[in-house]
């Protein structure tokens, strides 16, 4: 252990205004030698502006930042990267294409004197250096192969071969699976005892808990507190980043009606799930879960047309048989889907909030010739607008412009318009923030008072836990366990054991 | 976040201050910019491109382009000519001798044709639209050349040359053809679903499938569309040249895409107005004659031809450049340029 009480980052009293926004107002951050050290705050709330002037990207406005002791001004990238420290982003700057060892030596790759690459010294010498991390992982592997996590321990990697003593991790937008945060985190805990301090920032608070030992909470620009983890629990820590008590969501119990509206029968689809049986009833909200790979995402990613769908089996909607061909077919048929990625299959951002609400269901305003009544699209958005409290100065806007939470509210208000009988709701709060998160539980509550069954697609249990009557456990392909979540005896506990295939093996 | 919505509505908008602009020099150059005969001859001179700019903007709203137009324009004329016209010099036609109204009928069907291949390689065979498009141009312009055996073909008759060639009134008919194609299109893009669908599928193809509209089918109609209007405007052109030659409409698919580009239509798709492209094919005619006034040598039109299309260009990256959320490494080369 070498850790000492040496600051290794030291920012003083940095203020950074954009046009319009003061992003960062007198913000203070410390980070020690080997810390682990998490940033939370709402979106908007100056993580990303913080570390992108720490790492030379932003000037601040005002304000110092010290390295190790040593006034640095100003900041820039290439001084960052000397003194040691380095930016792990979302989006992994590795080279797909190219295999690990390449990406760990790219633009210096090991040569013989005809100019050749010695491939295979590559090779070992890659293997060499990860092994002195405790890092054993087939080297010739394609980055694009590469998990999530698995990446990021390669940029880390990439990090430390370069000298890195202070490591910025952000968020990877999507939940990693278990065993490789465990891996992730393994390794990040190892390096921080070597020396290696960690800035660590995300929305995923359960995983801020088990990885950091200190929290720096930012609020509007502003720093509400640093807190030891230990003094904290969740509920406190969400208080402290919304800086108002969030009521957590809990759906109130209701007497079901026994009608059901969407019902599978002995569905398989070779290698990916088989004998799905289940049956949803109106105004019932049923969750799916199961570790990535499970089954589960495939199943209402086929029901909707995504991908091809069951070989076997029969699907009921409404009572009658129905056959998923292609999403028109399914909207037809009552049966809407929001997709795990907004910006890939949900918005269109270059567009208005109205053409993107109404996208769906065009053919029912317009007149006898085919001509769309702009007034009654209009009423439509602005019902929907104010209905689900979409934020925006006009529904004109370009929805591009929205923030994360109001852009998914959109996609909300374009399914609601449809009138469907089954929504399915791929992971619908993913990379939006603890407030904009419970109001989108409000709204799928709502839509199910209105005789909407609907199915929620989540790795996220407490919140499967709040919302749903209902928790279906996927693993490897098949349905494990059902829980009652009007049982008392049913816990977050109990679930996770069923997702990790617990009972399987009963 | 504000500057940057009032720079894309600036860029948006660009073109009509543009316009305005260019008048007002041309006019303080030359007295007789403003007469109407000038005005005339560029409005005929605008009516072609501006036919083939809006077959052009369907295929780039929705994220595709049509590189064969200039080809299916050519081709087209030739094929119809070809159909009336006897072998001899200096007809040199196929001695068919089809009545001129099915010859039309035949030229408009070819252009469909050329489109419905398009359409089918691009979204049945997943096919890149640049090749495809490319190919198509250059297979189509071979064909001509097989077929006219690089004769110049002449002696329309005048039937065959009506929409090029006639006038209504005091208003030339093939003005008023672009202007009428230019409103229906700009009533299909704003007030039908057909046209709010080829703005989804342009701007996020896949939103557009899950909100059940079909990316494919509406690529293949574009590319039926701009077939058609290709066609149509190589009849128009016939019909204003008399004549017929093997480099019929060669590289005017540039200024049909600096047209649409510079009036607002993005190469990214999703983005842009009919009405847009009109002023862009006003820009392109008034600068090309503007500079054919003040007596500028040919060699140089070319030049400007270029820097117009360069223009363009750069004010749609910029577009795109200010509407995405700009990602880290963005922001890093951002940083350096500074």
């Amino acid at each position: 252990m070498s850790k000492t009480d040496k600051y290794v980052i030291e920012m003083h009293d940095v203020v950074k205004t954009f046009p319009g926004v003061r992003a960062l107002n007198h913000v203070d951050f410390k980070l020690k030698e080997g810390e682990i050290r998490s940033i939370v705050g709402k979106n908007g709330a100056g993580k990303s502006t913080l570390m992108n002037i720490l790492s030379g990207i932003y000037q601040p406005d005002h304000g110092d930042i010290l390295v190790k002791g040593q006034l640095i001004k100003p900041m820039t990238t290439e001084k960052a990267r000397k003194l040691g420290i380095s930016y792990v982003h979302q989006q992994s700057q590795l080279v797909p294409a190219l295999s690990i060892a390449e990406n760990i030596f790219l633009g210096d790759l090991l040569t013989e004197k005809t100019g050749f690459v010695n491939w295979k010294k590559v090779r070992t010498e890659a293997e060499a250096q990860l092994g002195e991390l405790d890092l054993t992982i087939d080297v010739q592997r394609k980055v694009e192969d590469l998990s999530i996590a698995e990446k990021q321990l390669i940029e880390i990697a990439k990090a430390l071969f370069a000298n890195a003593h202070t490591i910025i991790l952000d968020e990877a937008t999507a939940p990693l699976p278990k065993e490789d945060v465990q891996m992730l985190f393994d390794f990040v805990k190892r390096m921080s005892a070597q020396g290696v301090a960690f800035i660590y920032i995300s929305h995923y608070l359960v995983e801020v808990f088990e990885l950091c030992k200190a929290v720096t909470v930012l609020r509007d620009g502003k720093k509400v507190g640093d807190h030891s983890v230990s003094d904290l629990d969740q509920p406190e820590l969400i208080h402290l980043i919304s800086g108002e008590k969030v009521e957590t969501f809990h759906r109130k119990h209701h007497k079901l009606n026994e009608e059901k509206v969407l019902e599978f029968r002995n569905l398989s689809k070779s290698g990916h799930y088989k004998n799905i049986n289940f049956a949803l009833n109106k105004g019932e909200i049923i969750g799916l879960t199961g570790l990535e790979g499970s089954g589960k995402t495939k199943l209402i990613r086929g029901l909707f047309g995504l991908e091809p769908f069951a070989e076997f089996g029969e699907i009921t909607v409404d009572g009658s048989m129905f056959d998923a061909k292609d999403p028109e077919k399914a909207i037809n048929e009552g049966i809407a889907y929001l997709p795990r990625d907004r910006h890939g299959l949900g918005i269109i951002g270059a567009r208005p909030v109205s053409e993107n609400i109404t996208l769906s269901i065009l053919k029912r305003l317009v007149n006898k010739l085919g001509f769309l009544i702009l007034s009654n699209e209009r009423k439509h958005v602005e019902n929907y607008v104010d209905k689900l409290g979409i934020i925006t100065p006009s529904i004109d806007q370009r929805v591009q412009f929205l923030s994360g939470g109001n852009q998914q509210k959109v996609v909300f208000a374009k399914l609601a318009s449809t009138e469907p009988k089954v929504l399915l709701l791929d992971e619908p709060t993913q990379g939006v923030d603890v407030q904009a998160k419970e109001e989108i539980m409000k709204i799928v509550d709502q839509l199910s008072h209105q005789g909407i069954g609907v199915i929620i697609v989540s790795e996220e249990i407490r919140e499967l836990m709040d919302v749903c009557d209902r928790i279906i456990v996927f693993f490897d392909g098949e349905i494990v366990k059902e829980f009652n979540t009007k049982d008392r005896s049913t816990t977050a506990e109990k679930v996770l054991m069923a997702i990790e295939g617990e009972t399987k093996k009963k | 976040m504000k500057n940057k919505k009032v720079i894309i509505a600036l860029l948006d908008n660009l073109i009509w201050p543009l316009l305005i602009l260019i008048v007002i020099i041309f006019h303080f150059i030359s007295d007789k910019f403003l007469t109407t005969f000038n005005i005339t001859n560029i409005l005929i001179h605008a009516a072609v491109l501006g036919i083939l700019t809006v077959g052009q903007s369907f295929t780039l709203i929705t994220g595709n382009f049509d590189l064969s137009a200039e080809s299916t324009l050519a081709i087209a004329a030739l094929i119809g000519a070809w159909l009336i016209l006897p072998s001899e010099a200096p007809n040199f036609g196929g001695d068919i001798f089809l009545p001129v109204g099915l010859a039309i009928i035949a030229l408009l069907v070819l252009g469909l044709i050329a489109g419905w291949i398009n359409g089918f390689l691009i979204t049945r065979l997943k096919m890149n639209n640049f090749i495809v498009t490319l190919a198509m141009m250059i297979i189509l312009r071979g064909f001509m050349l097989v077929i006219s055996e690089g004769n110049t073909m002449s002696g329309l008759p005048d039937a065959f040359k009506a929409l090029g060639h006639n006038d209504l009134g005091k208003i030339p008919v093939s003005v008023l053809m672009m202007v009428i194609v230019f409103i229906i299109a700009h009533i299909i893009m704003q007030y039908t679903q057909f046209g709010r669908n080829l703005y989804a599928v342009g701007g996020n193809r896949d939103a557009a499938l899950a909100a059940g509209i079909s990316p494919d089918k509406h690529t293949r109609q574009v590319y039926l569309i701009s077939g058609f209007l290709a066609a149509l405007g190589g009849l128009m052109l016939a019909g204003r040249t008399g004549v017929i030659c093997e480099n019929m409409g060669s590289g005017m698919i540039f200024e049909i895409q600096a047209a649409a580009v510079i009036g607002g239509i993005s190469l990214q798709g999703g983005r842009g107005m009919m009405l847009g492209a009109f002023g862009g094919v006003l820009l392109l005619s008034i600068i090309d004659s503007g500079l054919s006034l003040m007596r500028v040598s040919s060699f140089w039109i070319e030049i400007f031809s270029g820097l117009i299309i360069l223009v363009a260009m750069t004010i749609d990256a910029q577009k795109v450049r200010y509407s995405t959320i700009p990602t880290v490494e963005s922001k890093l080369s951002i940083k350096k340029a500074e």
